[in-house]
């Protein structure tokens, strides 16, 4: 979308602003480098770039027990986006039914879950919870809060689906003789999610993020393996660098991911989708102001 | 190009499905522990459990003998504790004091070094005890009055305290009293938190997730001085010349090894064993191995079974 | 009950922290995404490449790492600040590049003869931004920088994780010597939502004030 909107803004550069574009161009060039430089000399005046201190990151072991964080990472990730997805069709599906005693405790949650932290949901499952003889076993520590906080932000995504599906296609389906529940599983919602498929890629990115908290639950995810590997080699900076990096990689990926299915989505006729996608994204989109 | 199918239309709750199927299924095998092979691994340990005893006979219904039915003792731990109970990334073994013993342990009751690490938290040790996720917990683990009315504890089986360290050129900390009104570092949820409390009341206390975290901090100039405990800071010392420790221990930690309350039995049971290690050097062969290996000389009297309140 | 009362002044402390944190994240956040907003629609490509990277590498990890590798590498390349100060930065600069997000798709929901317009009346890219675009873009994105805000004020909770003590660390160090869970975790929680229920009828009352539909 970035090709046709920076058009808005200026016109084929002519022969004057070319050379201000140029001189621009070189300026930001130059301060980045300067930039740069300044800061890997300082990092290497600390001794940080010894090539004994990152060399350990050459060899296969730490690689190894560094993907295997990452794979619990994934696992965690992936449960809590099953769950967090599940519950937020159900709680989407509340939200939008006729009895005014369905809706309000979806919306109740919605408003409450997303206004608490995840890490405070962290430190409830961690530290109140065993008090009362509920003592979770390490992976679901982390997976439960993760699930308890995003399906609040997966309904609003699935409602904005939900809504963004022409009420036309509901009243054929009863027209159908079909159930109202039958037909918003066959008809309406099966449309909405593909609508909002970017957005559910988006927020799973955003979950798998979330699961760096596993590093206050000591659930070995890949933060936390960093954490058990800087104890061991005590190269705290370098560690969670490269951490950094392999973090970037994965999330870059999904988000190239959720822009794919974006473009392929645009290409589609209906308008709707657009406006229900473009109200999803980047955060879901709620109704703070009206509750 | 897209058309919408009827078959199509399910591909996205079906792939969701999917998904949680394979996560709940790869979940399953691979969950909160680290199961640690005791024969796998090096030298040293080897010859620790090669010369370790086993126990004669086990009491016929006792959880010692649900143990060794199930061929594995189930501990509750650190992967993140140097010297005491850290993995090694390369074998993704656990060394050092803890870990070495609860091998021990092991062998005594099994006749095979076969254990599993749960991580826990320090807090919800007492509850991963009562309700039986873990046997025994060996975790730095000290023996206070409060705790015993929630577990058991055998021991104390090593006696460690908290030291005060600096950097090398700080001068004016020498002992506790002179923490008062400096910015002090600690462990997030460690006991020197409260320790500092005590000793220095207005001491501002800035906590970092971490040992490392801990000393980079300090290094950096983040506080004036870090409190830990003392067989971690030694090996930071040691192995960094411009950490220095300050003075003597000013707390005394001695650490036990929690059981379910109520289980006097394996209580008496893991004395005995304690008793039997004390006596054969075993005990100050596995401190060699992992505290003596940054602490000069020779080891030290281990504490006296059922001397600290909370042990008896 | 009276765990709350006793420990009123760190409670009282822990909040004050939260609100400052989160006060200058924003202000800091709105400025920083206006910036990197610009410079991702400006007519120099390497600025359109460094905005995009920017928001890239910003958005795909995870906060809690670049607290940590702020906190602990930036004096490493001799920028040396206090960890509240630290803090604050690396949240503005993570939340500006959603706030970032969140402006550019207003400017591209401004008609093309807006801009068109600025420029048939003679104005530079910047002036037809700050002038035309700019103030027509952040009214219509009103309600998702709510939602940024809101996410802010998530955020700061994680500042406790590298020392600074806001309203979760002070919760979690009164549960640490009081060990009564519930009543601590659940008074922070209320008190999360009091904020953020502050945030979100200040973003109404902006909204009904500003928002340009469309």
């Amino acid at each position: 979308m970035s090709a046709p909107s920076s058009r808005l803004l200026f016109d084929e550069p002519g022969p004057r602003a070319r050379r201000r574009i140029r001189v621009a161009t070189t300026l930001s060039v130059l301060a980045g480098i300067v930039l740069v430089a300044l800061a890997l000399r300082q990092f290497a005046d600390n001794g940080q770039m010894a090539a004994d201190r990152w060399r350990p990151y050459g060899t296969w072991p730490m690689w190894r027990y560094l993907l295997e964080g990452l794979w619990s990472t994934l696992q965690a990730a992936a449960v809590s986006i099953a769950i967090a997805a599940a519950a937020g069709v159900v709680l989407a599906l509340g939200r939008v039914s006729p009895s005014r005693w369905l809706r309000i405790p979806p919306a109740a949650y919605v408003e409450i879950v997303r206004t608490i932290p995840a890490l405070l949901l962290v430190y409830i499952v961690l530290f109140a919870l065993p008090r009362y003889g509920v003592d979770l076993p390490l992976f679901w520590k982390l997976v439960v809060p993760l699930s308890v906080s995003n399906a609040a932000a997966f309904a609003e995504i699935f409602r904005a689906g939900i809504r963004s599906v022409e009420r036309g296609q509901l009243e054929a389906g009863l027209a159908l003789g079909l159930t109202r529940g039958r037909a918003m599983r066959t008809v309406v919602l099966p449309q909405a999610a593909r609508r909002v498929l970017p957005s559910l890629v988006s927020q799973s990115a955003g979950l798998l993020k979330d699961t760096s908290l596993g590093y206050v639950v000591s659930y070995a995810e890949l933060l936390y393996s960093g954490k058990v590997l800087a104890n061991f080699n005590h190269l705290l900076i370098q560690t969670y660098l490269v951490i950094a990096l392999i973090y970037l990689v994965i999330n870059a990926s999904l988000a190239k991911l959720a822009r794919t299915l974006e473009a392929r989505q645009r290409n589609r006729p209906s308008r709707a989708a657009r406006t229900a996608v473009a109200a999803a994204v980047p955060t879901a989109a709620t109704d703070a102001g009206n509750s | 190009m897209v058309r919408t199918s009827a078959r199509k239309r399910w591909a996205v709750p079906v792939a969701v499905a999917a998904l949680s199927l394979a996560g709940l299924t790869a979940c399953s095998d691979g969950d909160s522990g680290s199961s640690v092979p005791g024969a796998a691994g090096g030298g040293k340990q080897d010859d620790l459990i090669a010369a370790a005893p086993v126990a004669a006979n086990l009491p016929a219904g006792s959880t010692m003998e649900k143990i060794k039915k199930r061929g594995q003792l189930v501990i509750g731990g650190s992967l993140d504790a140097p010297l005491l109970s850290q993995q090694n990334p390369g074998t993704k073994k656990v060394e050092g004091l803890d870990a070495d013993f609860g091998r021990l342990l092991a062998k005594y009751i099994i006749g095979k070094p076969e254990v599993k690490i749960v991580n826990s938290a320090s807090e919800t040790r007492e509850a991963l005890l009562s309700n039986g996720t873990v046997d025994v917990v060996f975790q730095t683990y000290s023996i206070t009055p409060e705790r015993a009315k929630q577990v058991a504890f055998a021991g104390p089986y090593y006696s460690s305290g908290l030291v005060i360290a600096t950097k090398k050129d700080k001068t004016g900390i020498a002992a506790p009293a002179d923490l008062k009104g400096k910015t002090v570092i600690a462990g997030a949820n460690t006991p020197a938190i409260a320790a500092i409390k005590k000793v220095a009341p207005d001491a501002k206390i800035v906590t970092f997730g971490t040992d490392p975290e801990c000393v980079q901090a300090l290094k950096q100039g983040r506080g004036d001085a870090y409190v830990q405990d003392e067989a971690l800071l030694l090996a930071t010392a040691k192995q960094d010349p411009t950490v220095k420790i300050q003075g003597k221990p000013f707390t005394s930690d001695p650490y036990g090894i929690g059981l379910k309350h109520g289980d006097t039995q394996m209580k008496q049971f893991v004395n005995d064993w304690l008793k039997q290690i004390q006596a054969s050097g075993l005990w100050a062969k596995t401190w060699k191995n992992s505290i003596g290996t940054v602490v000069e000389g020779e080891a030290p009297q281990p504490p006296a079974l059922g001397s600290a309140p909370g042990s008896e | 009950m009276n765990v709350i009362t006793d420990h009123l002044s760190e409670f009282g402390d822990g909040l004050l922290l939260t609100v400052e944190l989160t006060l200058l994240s924003l202000a800091g956040a709105l400025v920083a995404g206006i910036v990197v907003a610009a410079m991702r629609v400006s007519p120099v490509r390497v600025l359109r490449a460094a905005g995009m990277a920017y928001v890239e590498v910003l958005q795909n990890i995870p906060l809690l790492v670049w607290l940590v590798i702020a906190v602990f590498g930036l004096p490493e390349i001799g920028v040396i600040a206090g960890l509240f100060t630290t803090s604050v930065v690396v949240i503005v600069l993570y939340q500006g590049a959603y706030t970032a997000e969140a402006i550019r798709s207003g400017i591209n929901a401004v008609p093309a003869g807006q801009g068109e317009a600025a420029r048939a009346l003679g104005l530079t890219f910047t002036q037809s931004l700050r002038l035309v675009v700019l103030p027509q873009a952040l009214r219509t994105v009103v309600q998702p920088l709510g939602n940024i805000a809101i996410m802010t004020l998530m955020n700061t909770a994680l500042a406790a994780a590298v020392g600074v003590v806001e309203l979760t660390s002070a919760a979690n160090r009164v549960n640490l010597a009081e060990a009564k869970p519930i009543w601590i975790f659940v008074t922070a929680g209320l008190a999360y939502m009091a904020l953020s229920g502050l945030l979100g009828l200040t973003t109404g009352v902006l909204e009904r004030k500003w928002a340009i539909l469309r």
